[in-house]
């Protein structure tokens, strides 16, 4: 009876072993039927959460827009915050699936966590008040009172890293660095141009950009490290949203109203694992 | 298979087998043929040898399958497998990103011959152009759905653009007929810019993208492969441990029932088997290891530092777009910063500390890798010697470019970052070429510039481009080694195996039938 039942576990254990085989271990968004995805809550243009705790911003429309073209079957959708300083700890620990938060590749970054994408490559620019002239490039910041936000570093960029001595006002956030340029306490506010864009669109004909990039800030989705499949899928999704004309939509939809001049072909791919 | 289990006699000194049972027929029926009943003693060694030989031939259909998925693994990987278009097609990047660059080096160097510079520019971009034709070629070979196949399209048609915006470029810089330095009609500059951008913004992004579609496709089979040899050594084991129980149940049976201490057909079976599935197990353990080398050590390593010379060439042109172009200089000095970070990543936010950083690294390496980027991935896969060496010759290559990169860019007149605070420059100039700074120090005019590019810098890339393939190349050889360890390994097997499993057969057949023939 024994060696009857032995058999019979080997057999099964034998061919249960050769037929699943090619099944993987590792979790991917893609065996979800709901995907959680982390976005700026206070970011105009980009990811905002209005007061009926709606998400609304391109970086939202782009995760629907992703998410919709991922292979299988239809997804749920649900947004959360994803604080800057968070965004590492929410995707490693799978608290969230998907980051899209205007949130840059970078080599220490990768180390943390997976990117798809970039979805865009957005660049540092400089918007000004739509009457000002004399600013056409980066250079022309020399001895221009220039917004500085604490703890951001496109300023830095500006003076220490290219060492254009420009006056300094002190600001704690973007948004009152823009309140600074309407009123005139500041003459330029320099960051990457979507965040600009996000707040120029809600005061069209206010300001205007200078249009010289001068920084490549790609602006990935973040994914856990180990969902190569997801990162794959989530890259041929952006392709086709290129392809199909639908980013370019988008980037209308909440930038078109800026003289921002933005790229509506597919950037260059970090690529996955 | 094992639905129809029959109920055991109580008293069955050793259990018939179920593989077996469908054979035996359902209980109910009444007076089954003889040779089927199981009771007997003949029906017994019937079923106890049915079973090995189904165990024997399950394990022959598991190896097989096996060995074939270890084989499909190494084509994959191998000479004539999409593992090798896939590093043609990261060619094209290259060659894309080498006819821009010899397109802004033509338009630099204008109507001289710089000793013959010219010459080699132009040929270049012809070879560079010939190159992506075949790059793309692959590429749409290997494209597997639609929208791969609408990124090779639109590579196709942006690249009959890129042409032609840039032969105009180039005709308009004929007629211009400058010396070394920025053309003077500014239609040329106009034409090129915007050739570069469609470069820049729509080919090079496509042709990135292609390459890692055609990545895709590699490691998915890859981690298949992998994975079912992986499997189907497991299975193997469990198919050969079930043909050796049958085999001893049945010699245990055979000496109970008929007083004999051995059948030595049985024996003989046995040990082929034993023998057979230790030599099988062992071989898949290391066409899996063979796999994984082949694919950890070479694959990935070749085509990231395939993917690092492009980028790295993509940069070198920048330096000339960046004496070009004074107006968007600041924008290229940025780009170049951005790539040569995507290459070897340190903690520098600008060029003056980036070159100072390379110099940390170069004297650390092997002992520390403080370095992120390709070469950094690369620092962490190499783990021969060989690949070490090849690694740190490449870094002091690098560290030697980036020392003339500083050099280019302290001697452009216009650079506006260094107005003051300028270095003399060690150039054996022509005296009447060098034009007075704002600082009133000499500083070479453009032409010099142009010609440093040309020379100092265009060769320590070279050799910096050439210890990049040199290390490529070390792990290309790791590949091929790692391919034709795991095909020799193979190699035999395809008449080793049947031949075993039919000696197997055959022994326990000439085991069991006189026992059999007893009954008659």
């Amino acid at each position: 009876m024994r060696a009857r039942i032995a058999l019979v576990g080997l057999i099964v254990l034998a061919v249960a072993a050769a037929g699943c085989g090619a099944g993987g271990d590792t979790p991917s968004i893609l065996d979800k039927d709901e995907l959680v995805i982390g976005v700026k809550p206070d970011q105009p243009g980009l990811g905002l959460k209005k007061r009926n705790g709606v998400y609304e911003g391109f970086d939202v429309d782009v995760a629907k827009e992703v998410v919709k073209r991922l292979p299988g079957q239809r997804r749920r959708v649900r947004f959360v915050d994803a604080p800057s300083s968070e965004r590492e700890r929410l995707l490693r620990e799978r608290k969230v699936d998907l980051v899209v938060a205007s949130y840059s590749i970078t080599p220490k970054r990768k180390t943390m966590v997976g990117f798809a994408g970039p979805y865009y490559v957005a660049h540092q620019d400089i918007l000004v008040r739509q009457n000002v002239t004399g600013i056409t490039n980066v250079r022309d910041l020399r001895g221009r009172v220039l917004c500085n936000v604490e703890g951001s570093n496109s300023v830095a960029r500006v003076v220490e890293e290219l060492e254009i001595a420009a006056n300094l006002v002190p600001a704690a956030s973007y948004s009152e660095c823009i309140e600074k340029l309407k009123t005139g306490s500041v003459e330029a506010v320099s960051t990457d141009d979507l965040i600009l864009a996000g707040f120029a669109a809600a005061e069209a004909g206010r300001f205007k950009f200078v249009n010289r990039p001068f920084t490549d800030e790609r602006y990935g989705i973040g994914i856990h490290q180990d969902d190569i499949d997801g990162c794959e899928a989530v890259n041929k999704a952006i392709t086709q949203m290129y392809q199909e004309g639908t980013a370019k939509t988008l980037l209308d939809r909440w930038f078109g109203k800026t003289d921002l001049s933005y790229t509506t072909t597919v950037p260059e791919f970090e690529g996955c694992g | 298979m094992t639905t129809s289990v029959l109920p055991s006699p109580p008293a069955a000194p050793s259990a018939p087998p179920p593989a077996t049972a469908p054979q035996a027929g359902p209980p109910a029926r009444p007076d089954p043929p003889r040779r089927l009943r199981l009771r007997t003693v003949p029906g017994r060694i019937r079923a106890w040898t049915a079973a090995a030989v189904v165990a024997l031939l399950a394990l022959f259909g598991l190896a097989t399958m096996a060995i074939s998925d270890a084989r499909a693994g190494l084509d994959v990987l191998g000479e004539h497998g999409a593992g090798r278009q896939v590093v043609t097609t990261a060619n094209l990047y290259y060659a894309l990103s080498d006819m821009d660059t010899q397109v802004a080096n033509l338009l630099l160097i204008g109507g001289e011959r710089l000793g013959g510079v010219r010459e080699e520019a132009e040929k270049r971009y012809e070879q560079s152009r010939a190159q992506a034709s075949e790059a793309l070629l692959q590429a749409a070979r290997l494209a597997d759905d639609e929208t791969e196949r609408e990124t090779v399209r639109s590579l196709l048609t942006k690249l009959g653009e890129y042409e032609r915006l840039a032969e105009r470029a180039r005709q308009l810089n004929e007629q211009d007929g400058h010396t070394a330095g920025r053309p003077e009609n500014p239609e040329v500059l106009r034409q090129y810019r915007e050739a570069t951008e469609l470069m820049r913004l729509e080919l090079l992004p496509q042709a990135y993208n292609a390459t890692l579609d055609s990545g895709v496709l590699v490691r998915r089979t890859y981690e298949e492969q992998h994975a079912a040899v992986q499997t189907g050594r497991l299975a193997v084991a469990a198919a050969g441990l079930a043909t050796l129980v049958a085999l001893v149940g049945l010699q245990v049976y055979l000496a109970h029932r008929f007083r004999r201490i051995l059948n030595p057909a049985l024996l003989a079976a046995t040990v082929v088997v034993t023998v057979l599935v230790g030599l099988v197990m062992g071989l898949l353990d290391r066409e899996a290891a063979n796999l994984r080398t082949a694919k950890q050590d070479g694959f990935d390593s070749v085509l990231a530092l395939k993917r690092a010379q492009a980028i790295s060439n993509s940069l070198h042109g920048d330096q000339s777009r960046y004496l070009l172009d004074p107006d968007a200089a600041d924008t290229y000095e940025q780009v170049y910063l951005d790539k040569s970070q995507r290459v070897l990543h340190t903690d520098a936010g600008n060029l003056k500390k980036y070159y100072a950083s390379l110099r940390t690294v170069r004297r650390e390496y092997p002992g520390k890798v403080t370095f992120l980027g390709l070469l950094g991935d690369e620092a962490n896969n190499a783990r021969t010697k060989t690949h070490r060496d090849a690694l740190a010759e490449t870094l002091r290559r690098y560290e030697a470019f980036q020392q003339t990169d500083e050099r280019l860019r302290r001697m452009n007149p216009s650079n506006q970052s260094n107005q003051s605070n300028q270095p003399q420059v060690n150039q054996t100039a022509d005296p009447s070429q060098v034009t007075q700074s704002q600082t009133g120090r000499p500083r070479p005019d453009l032409s010099q510039v142009v010609r440093f590019r040309m020379a100092d810098v265009a060769k320590a890339f070279d050799e910096y481009d050439k210890s990049l393939m040199g290390l490529a190349d070390s792990h290309e050889r790791t590949l091929r080694a790692a391919i034709k360890n795991g095909e020799d390994a193979l190699g035999g097997w395809d008449y080793r195996l049947p031949a075993a499993i039919l000696a197997a057969a055959v022994l326990i057949f000439v085991g069991v039938r006189p026992r059999l023939q007893e009954y008659r």
